[in-house]
Order: structure tokens, then C-alpha cells, then sequence
């Protein structure tokens, strides 16, 4: 880093070394340096962007920023499928308007690559005491930040999925939390023939064709029979598991709420909260709003499960759908307060505030936060379902990662349609994907 | 006049040129910034492989024209294609049911202006709502047109129309021409206006049906005018780009993906700028050529008239 790097001209001056050292204990409770508890970035700005779920987020931090460090963040919310495209423009174009971006981790090999943030590598090392690498989740740490044995950000929104289900539509139709995807299609489709002319169906199948959407939904069938998207970095869409992931996604569509490729959040989440479904695969954030009575019909009436397994795999994956963490622009000129922000946004204090936040949007990144007492009593059964995940799939997340989703997105959607077969669908993103990687 | 006969010959002729040169500056420069740097800009792009991030990170020369004529399994020729059908139908469509309304517009009757003003309705509404606006109405869990129709009996499960063929394609062609016959309609109103009404007023008088009277008369007098209006149409259809990504998002798989949709998904989704340029390119070209015809005939009918 250059320059600007020299904690943007503040002055450590003996007031200021008195006001931080006086600080400097309450700061390290709180996972701050002593420079920012002592105030002394006050009246200065910050320019971030943030994912529009994380809006709510965003208040959060701006309220308790400006509180307790004098300083004011000016977030830009951004459409969660268009973050990568701002972050990239602001630098490329050399409008450098932000200082730190909101990303999603499985475009940080792309945004590494493109120069749009910055290597955090020998800044986590000297700040390990206050950052705690440890604490974050170990599957979450290094796909979240590392590329090429290097740390490009922090995560502070581990995502998973979870299968949420209906208690009332299962126990009126004799269905129990279903262990395996085959036991998932069996309820689907006794719900849906049963129940399809009162409007309610077995599942929303969110199939809509975007990646965060589509490969989500295969995502948790791939992770459930114990696949994984590459292999020794190499594409293993051909594998037994990939193979019969897609067509259990396939086996299914019938029986959804019509039709899968036309179901993205805006119309498979209200249809879950209205009671019209019996299973969603969702976000672990959902179990908040399902409990609120202002969004949810089904407040008490719900419960949360690991998504299903299949094949032979016996153990619990959660594939890692989604999931953002903090970066640091390389157009910034106030990069040592905008690495006070990264690591104060990714403190285990201000995670855990975030985890019990109303609409937060986030969800478990530090082991400390998944295990405080106060995210399980406010979320207790999303709680138990992430902790009972015990093995992560991650997604491609190197430089060709947007590439490869929007390739695999297009088959697996061209096969939710009927218009090939799974295997001919994975078969084309594995000779695509193959022609990218090489 | 003595003035100008003090100026000698050689000056006023300098003076003009000059002029000349000064007047027609602003033309080149705008042609420049506007048409000459962009095209060398794209043509070169096309040429390299570059991403969002990193433009031109090195020359590629004809890869990214061969993978977009046939290396991508012919998914970018085929949208080619599909641009072709889907704008020369609804222009066509459009054409018809706007010269319909026209004529419809041409007898006077109480209230004109108040139904010239509301059928510019659908094309005074941003397209975005447009595509939202039909999103919502062709839902099938809630939409207005599957519960109509299951309400009436006519199908007793919804109808996926934004997620299954051949729905996909009519209903992109239905919002599409929802939207812009209006502006059809006007321009050809203005058109049929043009028509001397003591032409009209004679056929009448020597017993022509309405029907004859538009066929020997209206259309060949407004038939350069009409194919104008056309040409005009058919290149904004080429560039339908808001109502796919509202309504159908290229799907089902990729079968609505018109070339302007996939040009934006490998530019903003997959950022891969020099592919997209290099399919830009070839989109203006194939655009060029399907239009060389429909000026042919437009030139044909002008010449006639």
C-alpha cells in the first residue's frame, strides 16, 4: 500500500496517545485498536458499498460507527448480483468513489485478479491479537479471503442454506423431517397431490436463472450426496454425485410450486411465510423472519434441518451459497481507516450484534458467534441446524468463478426445463468449464 | 456592394473555405467522439482478451470471433437468429394492428384526443414496469391470466408462461406489441393524414367500399412512409434488451436470449469484455444485413410514389 497508508495524516500526538491508551483497554474488549477507540479519526468519512439484503446491516454500522468512533460511513446499497460490477467500474474507471466494498465470496479470485481490493495479508498478521483468525469458522475463513496464499478480505456473513419445513403441512399429511433427498421427494410430491388444489404444494424450488439462486438450489443436492463443484482445482461435474444432484433437482420440479424456473426469492419466500408450501431451502436468516408476525403466517409453525443427504455420503454438508465478507478498495485514500472499519465489521463483538439484529441479513462467520448463548436463544432452531453441519462445499471462487457460475447456471437451467437431460446439461458446463480453467 | 467589390476573388474564396472548414468541425468532432473512437475502441476490444477490470490484458485477434461464430456450441448464432424472427414478427404485428388503429383513429368521432392521449399509454410507461407489470399478470401461482383461466375452467393447473416454450417466446412477442403499436399506430396516423382527402372523398363518391379505397388508395400513398416506419421499428426491436431481462431472463434455458441479453451477461455477468465486444461487432454486421432488404423495398416504394 502506498502513501495513503499512513492512517490517512492523523497525528498521533500526545493527546491523542493519552486518549488511546486510556481507551485501549475498553478497545480490546470490543476487537479495536486503540488509535480508533481514541476518536482519533472523528469527523472523517468512509464510502462503502452494501448488499441491498444488508441494508438494515448497514444502519447498524453507520449508527454504532459514528457513535462510538466519530466516524461517518456513507454506504451505497447495491443489488446483491451487482456488486462485483460496481466494485470493478469504481476502479477501472478510476472513479475510486469507495473505500470498501461489500463482496461475495466466490467473486474475491476475480476482484483479486482485476486489482479492485486490496491484500490484506500482512495487515491480518500484524493485527492477528485484535482480528482473531482462529475464531472465524474454519470453513468459512479461507474460502471467504484466500487466493493464491493470500487474504484479500474478512467474512462477516457465513451463508448457508437450510431446509425449513412446515409442521402443520407435514403432520397433516403424516410426513417427518425428511433425513434424505429421496425422502424429500416422496413428501413433496404426497403434499403436492394431495394438497395442490387448495393452492398449496410440497416445496418452492428456487430455480430461477441467476447463480445465487439456481446454483444454490443445486448446491444443497450436490452437497447432500457429498459432491464438490472441482476437484484438485479441475471440474468434477461428471462425478456420480454431481450427476445425481442435478437429476434429483430434476426428479423434483414437477411437483414444486410452479415452476421452478420462475421461482426466485420474491415468490418462493412469500409462499413459504403464507403457508402455502411445505419446504423451502433458504438462508439460515429466514428463521428470524419466519418468527416475525409482521412478514409470517407461520410464526411458531416451522422448524429448520440440514439439508437432506443422498448416495452414500452420511455425514451433513452445508454448501456455502452465498456468504459476503469486507474488502478494502484499492482506490482508496484512506486505507488504514478503512482497515479499522474491516476490522472492527469483522470483530466477533460486532458479528454477534449483528447475529441477534432483527433483518440483519447475517449469519454465523466466527465459531464464537454460532456458539454465544444469545444467538441460540434468539435463533435456537437455525442455531441447531447450521451446528449440526459438520463439513462445507464451497463454490469456485478464483478468477474465472463468474464465468464458471453463469455457464453451470445456464445447463442446470436449460435441465430444470426438460429441454436436455441432467447428464447431457453437466456434461456441457464440464467442457466449458474445462475450456475456462485451461 | 462596394464592400464586396473591394474583396478580391481569391480571399472570398479562401474566406468560404474556411468557413466551410469551421461549420463542418463540430460534425467531425462528434462524429469522432461519438462514432469513429467507439467502433476502433469496440473493434479492438473485440480483438484482446480483456475483463471488467482489466481491459485489453492482451491480444487474442480472432478467438473471440471464432468461439462467437461456432466454438460456443452455436449459443450466440442462434440468438443471432432468434433477434431475427423475434423482431421482424412483432414489427409485423405492429405494423398491422397499428395502421388498424390508425384507421380507426381517422374517423372523427367525440372524444379524439382523449384516445390518441390514452393508447400512448403502454408507450409512455417505462419498460421496466411494462415487463413487471406482465410479470405479475402472467404469474402462475397468483397471476391475473392463470386465474382467470382456471376460474373459467379453460386449464385446471397454472400455465408456466415465462418458464416453458412456446409460452416464453408469445408472451415476450404479446408485451412487446402491447407496447408499442401505440407508437405504430401514431406515426401512421400521421402518415394516413397525409393522404389528400379529396382523393378519399372521390373514390367514395364513385361507390368505393372502404376496404378498396385502403388497399388502391391509403396504402400505396403511405406505403414509403409506412416501410419508414418499419425500418425505424425493426432496429429498435433488434434491441429489445428490458422486457427478456424483466420477464424471462433469457430462460427457459437460453431460448429467449436475445443477443442484446447475452451480450450484457458476458460483459456484466461474466465480465468478459472482449468476447461481448467481439459479439458486438458481429450483431451490428448481422443487424446490417437483414436490413439491407427491408431498405431495398423501402427505396421500391419510394420510387414508385
Amino acid at each position: 500500500m502506498g502513501d495513503t497508508d499512513k492512517i490517512a495524516g492523523v497525528a498521533l500526538d500526545r493527546r491523542n496517545f493519552l486518549k488511546g491508551a486510556a481507551a485501549a483497554a475498553a478497545g480490546a474488549t470490543f476487537g479495536v485498536s486503540p488509535l480508533l477507540a481514541s476518536r482519533a479519526y472523528a469527523g472523517q468519512e468512509l464510502n462503502l458499498t452494501i448488499i441491498q439484503p444488508h441494508a438494515v446491516t448497514g444502519e447498524y454500522l453507520k449508527k454504532e460507527f459514528l457513535e462510538k468512533f466519530g466516524v461517518t460511513l456513507n454506504f451505497t446499497v447495491i443489488p446483491y448480483d451487482q456488486i462485483q460490477a460496481q466494485a470493478t467500474l469504481d476502479v477501472q474507471s478510476g472513479a475510486n468513489r469507495f473505500d470498501v466494498h461489500d463482496y461475495w465470496y466466490a467473486t474475491i479470485g476475480a476482484l483479486a485478479e482485476d486489482k479492485v481490493v486490496e491484500d490484506l495479508t500482512d495487515l491480518i498478521e500484524k493485527d492477528k491479537a485484535l482480528v482473531q483468525p482462529e475464531d472465524f469458522l474454519p470453513a468459512i475463513y479461507d474460502p471467504y479471503s484466500l487466493v493464491n496464499g493470500r487474504r484479500y478480505g474478512l467474512p462477516y456473513d457465513g451463508d448457508i442454506h437450510l431446509l425449513y419445513y412446515n409442521n402443520e403441512i407435514l403432520a397433516r399429511n403424516g410426513i417427518g423431517v425428511p433425513k434424505t433427498w429421496d425422502d424429500y421427494y416422496n413428501a413433496v410430491k404426497l403434499v403436492t397431490e394431495k394438497e395442490k388444489a387448495n393452492g398449496i404444494y410440497g416445496a418452492a424450488v428456487l430455480g430461477f436463472k441467476v447463480p445465487i439462486i439456481l446454483i444454490s438450489t443445486y448446491g444443497n443436492r450436490l452437497a447432500g450426496f457429498g459432491g464438490s463443484f472441482l476437484k484438485d482445482g479441475k471440474p468434477n461435474l461428471l462425478s456420480e454425485e454431481a450427476i445425481a444432484a442435478a437429476e434429483e433437482l430434476v426428479r423434483v420440479a414437477p411437483y414444486a410450486l410452479p415452476t421452478p424456473s420462475e421461482t426466485a426469492f420474491e415468490q418462493g419466500l412469500p409462499a413459504f411465510l403464507a403457508g402455502k408450501t411445505a419446504f423451502i431451502e433458504f438462508w439460515s436468516d429466514l428463521g428470524v423472519r419466519a418468527q416475525d408476525p409482521a412478514n409470517s403466517k407461520i410464526v411458531d409453525k416451522w422448524g429448520a434441518a440440514p439439508v437432506p443427504l443422498g448416495g452414500n455420503n452420511k455425514a451433513n454438508v452445508a454448501s456455502l451459497n452465498a456468504g459476503f465478507g469486507w474488502a478494502i478498495s484499492t482506490g482508496s485514500k484512506k486505507k488504514a481507516l478503512a482497515w479499522e472499519f474491516v476490522r472492527w465489521a469483522t470483530s466477533a463483538d460486532v458479528t454477534l450484534q449483528l447475529l441477534t439484529l432483527q433483518n440483519s441479513g447475517i449469519d454465523p462467520a466466527r465459531t464464537s458467534g454460532l456458539n454465544a448463548g444469545s444467538y441460540k436463544s434468539f435463533a435456537p432452531k437455525v442455531q441447531a441446524a447450521i451446528a449440526a453441519s459438520s463439513k462445507t462445499l464451497t463454490w469456485p471462487n478464483g478468477p474465472q468463478s463468474p464465468k464458471l457460475l453463469e455457464a453451470l447456471t445456464e445447463q442446470l437451467s436449460l435441465a430444470l426445463n426438460g429441454q436436455i437431460k441432467p447428464k447431457d446439461a453437466l456434461a456441457a458446463a464440464q467442457k466449458e468449464w474445462e475450456h475456462l480453467l485451461a | 456592394m462596394q464592400l464586396s467589390i473591394a474583396i478580391t476573388p481569391p480571399l472570398v474564396h479562401f474566406s468560404r473555405q474556411r468557413a466551410a472548414f469551421i461549420l463542418l468541425v463540430p460534425l467531425v468532432v462528434g462524429l469522432v467522439v461519438f462514432a469513429i473512437y467507439p467502433a476502433i475502441y469496440l473493434v479492438a476490444l473485440s480483438l484482446t482478451k480483456s475483463t471488467l477490470g482489466q481491459p485489453f490484458k492482451s491480444w487474442v485477434w480472432g478467438s473471440n470471433y471464432l468461439w462467437a461464430g461456432g466454438g460456443d456450441g452455436g449459443v450466440f448464432l442462434t440468438s443471432l437468429l432468434r433477434s431475427a424472427v423475434f423482431a421482424l414478427t412483432v414489427t409485423g404485428l405492429e405494423l398491422v394492428a397499428g395502421t388498424a388503429l390508425a384507421l380507426l383513429l381517422l374517423k372523427p368521432r367525440r372524444g379524439d384526443s382523449l384516445i390518441r392521449g390514452s393508447i400512448l399509454l403502454p408507450l409512455m410507461t417505462p419498460p421496466v414496469l411494462v415487463g413487471t407489470a406482465w410479470k405479475l399478470m402472467l404469474a402462475p401461482a397468483g397471476g391475473l391470466v392463470n386465474g382467470k383461466l382456471q376460474a373459467w375452467g379453460v386449464i385446471d393447473a397454472p400455465i408456466s408462461f415465462l418458464g416453458s416454450q412456446p409460452w416464453a417466446d408469445i408472451s415476450l412477442i404479446v408485451a412487446d406489441v402491447w407496447q408499442w403499436t401505440p407508437f405504430i399506430a401514431i406515426m401512421a396516423y400521421a402518415a394516413l393524414k397525409q393522404v389528400p382527402g379529396d382523393v378519399v372523398e372521390a373514390a367514395r363518391l364513385d361507390g368505393a367500399s372502404e376496404g378498396r379505397i385502403f388497399w388502391t388508395i391509403l396504402l400505396p400513398l403511405t406505403a414509403p412512409a409506412l416501410a419508414a416506419i418499419f425500418v425505424l421499428r425493426l432496429v429498435m426491436a433488434f434491441k429489445t434488451f428490458d422486457l427478456v431481462y424483466i420477464l424471462t431472463y433469457g430462460g427457459p434455458g437460453n431460448s429467449t436470449a436475445l443477443p442484446n441479453f447475452g451480450i450484457w451477461r458476458l460483459a456484466m455477468r461474466s465480465f468478459d469484455v472482449g468476447l461481448a465486444a467481439a459479439e458486438t461487432v458481429l450483431f451490428a454486421v448481422f443487424i446490417s444485413l437483414v436490413l439491407l432488404p427491408v431498405l431495398r423495398l423501402h427505396k421500391r416504394f419510394e420510387e414508385r410514389t
